[in-house]
């Protein structure tokens, strides 16, 4: 058993395939941002080594770039203390739902398994200045002088965004919360109960604290997912107005590709992958030291 | 929200009073308001195949549902008429069908080898492909588009299914390999008693076995590179192989005041997903709690 166990050529073709795809796809286009980022291609053309111009050029002298942070940051911030409570609070909700449990979940996570083309489409057509459908109602209960150019607007865009971004995913931190509560033993509900434990009482004193486990998982997850986005941003603002709604992920796109500025886009995907592989390790290296059991 | 909040205020101070689980008027309460929310995250999708039966001309008024005086299922035909949905939808259904069959296939190889195989790298290998979660695909945008460019890839269907294996990889890994340790070996041991080899013993008894997880992770792909956007929209640039989401596109330039048609584009897409998503719930929500939990 041991000798079939361990035959290399066994292994080499069992793990060859996929490990070698994922070098080429994953980490090789890495490297060549590495290697591009280090020059001023336009990405037609010839081009010349700049060495670490680009990336000094990112952090010190990229307004853009560090909006782009400040963005993500402002995301996590609304995710955090808006999005979470509230998904914990109707994970709550659900449980207590009844025959009518599973359908609430399937509901809430509907929005999160729609194409974000559509779903950004219909957001664009409900923020809409003249036809959608907010300035609608808005003028239907007489507050007609809170319409507004949605998207349009500096200072308002990017919370439109952060509301989009934030109902496409409650969902999904409600199902993480949901198999939170699931894994709690239902004696401890009953144990609380017969110690004459309120029920706010039950959930802020006992239940919650025992969730923190999966808090830390949702909270590493919010994390990435905020620094990653982009599609949504790409569809309903592309970074406008005026890189007001800008995101890491859309300002490459957009660098390299509207811009022609290949090189310095390429710059831009290596400092993108080493903020999120240095804070992703960071978190789970500070949250694995005290992870409790019950 | 504001009035959502107040409510759930309300319902938190009705619930110190009460400690009796089944009071009535607190049910109603928390059924009143789960129902409210529940609307708004389906709101859109109705609204969508709402309007997906209107005419054009019914667009611009003040109500925000309206039933359709007739329903308008022309949009459905002009949506696969002008909007290529056919074509796309084909080559959605390929790109798609063909990455989450490699994926599972190469992901149940690799969980082999990292929980059952002999070998010093195991460790350090299998972290190394779980960084691919934390990679973001955006940032494999630009250097992938010269790699493919080089390779004569661009515009080919190979240029999506490649990177969408890759990084199908690292989930997949972690819940096909999951569900592995899991099973005890002993019916492993028996069949390689019996002469079976590692393949043998692969594709005869773990694949099997490990049927859910395999679904799971079939079904979590599917829903994450059916609605892939952002990749095809930089690999792909005739017509012959754009999936699904792009025949909204052809709406916006040439035919933007046919709003039916975009709303039965929009429905179009839209659809498959939520169907496959109510199918599958449990599997879902599976893989989406393990995959957190572990990664």
């Amino acid at each position: 058993m041991h000798k079939l166990m361990s035959n290399r050529i066994t292994i080499f073709w069992l793990v060859a395939p996929g490990f070698l795809l994922f070098l080429f796809m994953v980490c090789f286009p890495i490297i060549m941002s590495g290697y591009y980022g280090t020059t001023n291609w336009t990405g037609i053309g010839a081009y010349e080594f700049v060495g670490v111009d680009n990336y000094t050029k990112i952090l010190f002298h990229d307004g853009v770039f560090w909006r782009s942070l400040l963005n993500a940051l402002l995301l996590l911030a609304a995710t955090l203390l808006i999005q979470h409570p509230l998904a914990l609070l109707f994970a709550i909700f659900v449980t207590h739902a009844g025959k009518f449990e599973k359908w609430f979940r399937a509901i809430f996570f509907i929005p999160a398994v729609i194409s974000i083309v559509v779903t950004s489409k219909m957001w664009v057509s409900v923020f809409h200045p003249n036809f959608g459908m907010l300035n609608k109602l808005l003028e239907g209960v007489g507050l007609g002088t809170w319409k507004q150019d949605w998207l349009g607007d500096p200072q308002i865009a990017i919370w439109c965004v952060i509301v989009v971004v934030m109902w496409q995913g409650f969902g999904y931190a409600l199902l993480l919360y949901y198999a939170g509560l699931q894994g709690i033993p239902k004696d401890l509900f009953e144990a609380a109960e017969l110690d004459g434990a309120g029920r706010v009482n039950l959930y802020t004193r006992v239940i919650i604290p025992l969730l923190s486990p999966m808090v830390r998982v949702a909270v590493v997850i919010a994390v990435t997912a905020c620094l990653k986005q982009m599609e949504t941003v790409f569809l309903m603002t592309n970074g406008g107005p005026a890189n007001t709604t800008q995101f890491i992920g859309n300002y490459l796109y957009k660098t390299a590709f509207s811009s022609s500025l290949y090189g310095y886009g390429n710059a831009i995907s290596v400092v993108f992958v080493i903020i999120c592989l240095i804070i992703t390790l960071a978190m789970n290296k500070a949250f694995k030291k005290e992870v409790g059991e019950f | 929200m504001g009035a959502i909040t107040a409510q759930t205020n309300q319902q938190t101070a009705g619930s110190k009073k009460k400690k009796d689980a089944a009071s009535p008027a607190l049910k109603t309460v928390l059924h009143l308001i789960l129902w409210g929310v529940a609307l708004l995250q389906i709101f859109p999708l109705i609204w969508l195949i709402n309007y997906s039966f209107l005419k054009s001309g019914d667009f611009f008024g003040s109500g925000i549902l309206k039933w359709p005086k007739s329903f308008e299922w022309n949009n459905y035909v002009n949506a696969f008429t002008y909007g290529s949905v056919p074509r796309f939808l084909l080559n959605s259904l390929f790109i798609t069908t063909v990455t989450i069959l490699v994926a599972a296939f190469l992901a149940l190889m690799l969980s082999y080898a990292f929980t059952r195989m002999e070998w010093k790298l195991r460790g350090p290998a299998m972290a190394f492909i779980m960084l691919g979660m934390i990679v973001p695909i955006h940032a494999t945008l630009l250097p992938n588009f010269i790699l493919f460019d080089k390779l004569n890839l661009i515009d080919n269907p190979l240029s999506l299914i490649l990177p969408y294996i890759a990084f199908s990889l690292p989930i997949s890994l972690l819940i096909i390999s999951g569900f592995l340790e899991t099973i005890p070996r002993s019916i492993e041991e028996s069949a390689v008693m019996d002469g079976c080899s590692v393949f043998g013993v692969i594709f005869r008894i773990i694949m099997p076995i490990t049927k859910p997880a395999i679904a799971t992770v079939c079904i979590m792909n599917f829903i994450s590179w059916w609605n892939e956007f952002i990749m095809a929209n930089t690999f792909l640039t005739s017509e012959t192989f754009k999936t699904l989401p792009f025949s909204i596109m052809k709406f916006t330039g040439q035919y933007s005041s046919n709003y039916g048609a975009q709303f039965a584009v929009m429905t179009i897409i839209a659809l498959p997903t939520v169907i496959i998503y109510l199918l599958f719930t449990e599997q879902m929500s599976r893989g989406i709690t393990a995959g957190a939990v572990k990664g």
